[in-house]
């Protein structure tokens, strides 16, 4: 045991698996940053490589983009409003916000910092707690499932006073938006008014990259018509302006007093993720969007979350982090792939030989070791590249955005295109923008229908499955006392919150 | 090929990838030098890619140009399927699918093709569908199974992926031929079907016996019995359902397709040298280090098996009502 340590660290801390390691966290920060592409894509297009490489190299690259994406998603959640991935939806909440109020680089630190902590923490779970939270993990199955979802998606639709309905009706587009396509209980096709092609069902990344970049891009072009007729009319207000407009960068530092305020967030998401992380199919958004909700119940300044709240940056970006060690729990536990990423590091122990599961561990004691020793310090390595490239995105993210949402829609699409090869994924996206414009102009809150768009397959195939299973008897629903803790934990939180809002007007 | 760049060491190995990949070696191919695309109708990861890219490593050497695997999971599958068919029709845009998206699809969805537009190039392999439950489960055995089925008609319950896929199916069939009723539960995938059967939110479930082989053989799974005409051999002490008594065989299989329209020479280029890339000592070694169970049929034999499945399918989808 012993022995396979030793040799596990020198595996891990080889020069060339450090260099991979780094290559890796920065190929992963500069895709996830680009919206529309994601650290899993990269990770499937390099696959093959585990063909060339000795197994600790490979799995260095790959864990180093994992993470690197994972962080990534969050500099353009935050710089654009444009969440770079999936989880990093609930990044744009408040990190946008905070950016609008000029104060990029607090948000993106504030996000670097959640998310290593989140990361490494659900790293160490991973390595000593796997075999327990796997077992909890099982005791999930359609009924607790659907209580999960059904919990995420109370919590979040009632998060804004004074707009819950709103809210509500978003999260019911979002699930309408998401039944596009094939039954995934009885196989027929449905909502697809007779396009062929939406059989499939509507994509994430192109509504989300559609909902968020694509509808600010014509809003801004709108506004830029706008200033642009008004200047002809008045023609002293033209004045050359800056590059980067009167952003002032020394005003802009995280200090050590905001950072201890983030803390508490930080922890409900280390928390919320790993435990989500652990649960297979239910995914890295799902964490962050319950985090964000959770962290706004707990929080001292409730009425901050959603105007540029650290706290809101801070609980979203450690719940989507703290998913990437435990999200492995399953797949190490019992061989199976609770996610996309872990559906990709299973196809790479296969392509090495090396079957994911209970015995992947004894089998392959070094490696693993050596695949655990890469996890956390990649997170080092991350915390150390991030911090010295921060300031140089803090600057991209104050490019003004008339030159700069162009260029992100550009990638957007290209990156949209990319993920799925397909161009009704590229009008689906122009749809999702049109409809992102008239939400906003209406003051519709855009978390929800995200939030009901992702959590809505999943929580549909839950819901029949268990009116399968309890032959049609919705009293089934309720047969699980981890079901029944859920329902009255959302109840109860609900309740409070409304209550406490009462008492301070 | 593959032997050799192994022994490079990291970032030259990266290099060396690139270069090879750029430079093709048989120029005096039919095909030029334009690179050939594996289409595959899912995900990255699964068991498809994987498979494909054992062919995507080692065929370059064999068949001239450079071969990638593209992922098209759109339309349920369909997309890649549509994609292919609306490709010029030089051989340099393949499919590789199970009969899902093509003979199934070509059944039940409205598409611009039938099934004899495809033409197999090559099989890879055949995937044995198997029941399997956990090993504390009372149901341990096809007799087990089936005395339950019969005592409580309608209760136990059953995990499968996609409704109407290759581990739904043989349920169907087996179901009409014993008159059993069971509980029917789709899932997402392999992966939820087998957590709720391990934390016992169902009784059973069907996969492919490559992803249950170390669970089952390390006790943790109990596979109950394959449809097959034989043994599956990763899981040597699981019986067939023939040899139970239940005359229900419905194995699927990973194929190569061209289009109709693509020459004759063309296909038999490209049989000839992804046969001759398969026997390579590196794809055999790569085949069992995947557990892929890579035993490739020429064109010809493909055809054959592919026609039969069509058959088969077509008349199963008829007896459950699902087409006329």
């Amino acid at each position: 045991m012993l022995d396979a340590f030793i040799n596990a660290l020198y595996l891990a801390f080889s020069p060339e698996v450090i260099l991979y390691v780094a290559i890796g966290v920065l190929m992963g920060i500069t895709l996830g940053a680009i919206p529309g592409l994601s650290g899993d894509m990269a990770i499937a297009i390099l696959l093959p490589i585990v063909f060339f490489l000795e197994p600790a190299a490979a799995l260095g690259l790959l864990t180093g983009i994992y993470k690197g994406g994972m962080f990534g998603g969050s500099i353009s959640a935050i710089s654009f409003g444009v969440p770079g991935t999936p989880g990093s939806a609930a990044t744009a909440i408040d990190g946008y916000q905070a950016k609008l109020k000029g104060y990029p680089n607090k948000a993106l630190n504030t996000a670097l910092y959640s998310s290593v902590i989140g990361d490494t923490s659900s790293d160490f779970v991973l390595i000593f707690l796997a075999l327990p939270l796997a077992i909890l993990a099982l005791t999930f199955g359609p009924v607790e499932f659907f209580a999960l979802y059904a919990f995420s998606l109370l919590l979040i639709s009632a998060l804004t006073k004074g707009r819950v309905a709103k809210g509500v009706a978003m999260a019911a587009l979002g699930i309408l938006l998401a039944m596009i396509g094939r039954d995934p209980i009885g196989g027929s096709i449905r909502l697809t008014f007779g396009i062929p092609e939406l059989a499939g069902g509507l994509a994430l990344i192109p509504v989300l990259v559609g909902i968020f970049a694509v509808s600010e891009l014509i809003i801004q072009l709108a506004k830029a018509w706008m200033e642009r007729t008004q200047r002809i009319m008045d023609a002293a207000r033209m004045q050359a302006q800056s590059l980067l407009g009167d952003y002032d960068a020394s005003q802009d530092k995280l200090t050590f007093r905001e950072f201890r305020a983030t803390m508490k967030a930080t922890w409900i998401g280390t928390t919320m993720g790993t435990l989500i992380g652990a649960l297979p199919g239910a995914g890295s958004s799902l964490a962050a969007f319950i985090s964000y909700g959770l962290a706004q119940r707990f929080s001292r300044n409730r009425d901050a979350f959603g105007k540029g709240s650290l706290e809101g940056v801070a609980a979203a970006e450690a719940g989507n982090s703290a998913t990437s060690g435990s999200t492995l729990i399953p797949l190490f536990a019992f061989g199976i792939p609770g996610s996309a990423t872990a559906a990709l590091f299973g196809a790479a122990f296969i392509l090495m030989g090396m079957t994911p599961g209970p015995r992947l561990i004894y089998d392959h004691t070094e490696v693993i070791y050596a695949l655990f020793l890469i996890l956390i310090y990649a997170n080092v390595i991350n915390l150390a590249l991030s911090y010295f490239l921060l300031p140089l995105y803090s600057k991209i993210a104050m490019i003004q955005s008339r030159i700069l949402l162009p260029i992100v829609c550009v990638l957007a699409i290209l990156g949209t295109f990319a993920a799925g090869n397909s161009v009704i994924d590229v009008w689906v996206l122009l749809f999702a923008g049109l409809l992102g414009v008239v939400l906003r102009i209406y003051h519709f809150p855009l978390a929800p229908l995200i939030l009901g768009f992702i959590v809505a397959p999943g929580a549909e195939r839950a819901l029949r499955q268990s009116l399968l299973i309890g032959r049609g008897e919705w009293s089934h629903l309720l047969s699980s006392p981890i079901a029944i803790g859920l329902y009255a934990t959302a109840a109860i939180m609900i309740l409070t919150f409304t209550v406490i809002m009462r008492e301070r007007k | 090929m593959i032997l050799n760049t192994s022994k490079l060491k990291g970032p030259a190995a990266a290099i060396a990838m690139t270069l090879m990949a750029l430079s093709p070696i048989g120029s005096a191919s039919p095909l030029g030098n334009d690179p050939i695309r594996l289409v595959i109708p899912f995900g990255p990861g699964g068991g498809s890619d994987i498979t494909a890219r054992v062919l995507s490593a080692t065929a370059p050497e064999f068949c001239g140009p450079r071969i990638d695997v593209v992922s098209m999971s759109g339309a349920a599958g369909l997309e890649a399927v549509n994609f292919v068919r609306n490709a010029p029709a030089n051989g340099h845009t393949l499919l590789v699918s199970d009969y899902g998206p093509v003979v199934t699809s070509g059944f039940v969805d409205s598409v611009s093709w039938n099934h004899d537009d495809w033409q197999p190039v090559m099989n890879f392999t055949e995937w044995l569908p198997t029941v399997y439950t956990r090993p504390d489960h009372p149901i341990q055995s096809i007799e087990d199974w089936v005395a339950a089925a019969r005592a409580n008609p309608g209760t136990v319950t059953f995990g499968h992926a996609a409704p109407l896929g290759l581990v739904h199916l043989p349920l169907i069939l087996f179901e009409a031929e014993t008159g059993l009723e069971n509980i029917h539960v789709p899932t997402s995938g392999g992966g939820e079907t087998r957590s709720l059967i391990m934390g016992g939110h169902l009784d059973l479930g069907m996969t492919l016996p490559a992803s249950i082989a170390a669970e089952v053989a390390s006790g943790q799974l109990t596979a109950i019995g394959v449809f097959s005409d034989e043994r599956s051999s990763v899981l040597p002490d699981t019986p067939t359902f023939r040899e139970a008594g239940y005359e229900v065989s419905l194995p699927a299989w990973l194929m190569v397709f061209a289009t109709r329209d693509v020459p004759k020479e063309t296909i038999e280029h490209l049989q000839d040298c992804f046969m001759e890339a398969l026997a390579s000592p590196t794809a055999i070694a790569m085949s069992n280090r995947i557990n892929a169970g890579i035993t490739p049929l020429n064109s010809a034999d493909s055809t054959v098996l592919y026609q039969a499945t069509v058959e088969s399918i077509g008349t199963i989808l008829r007896s459950i009502g699902e087409i006329n």
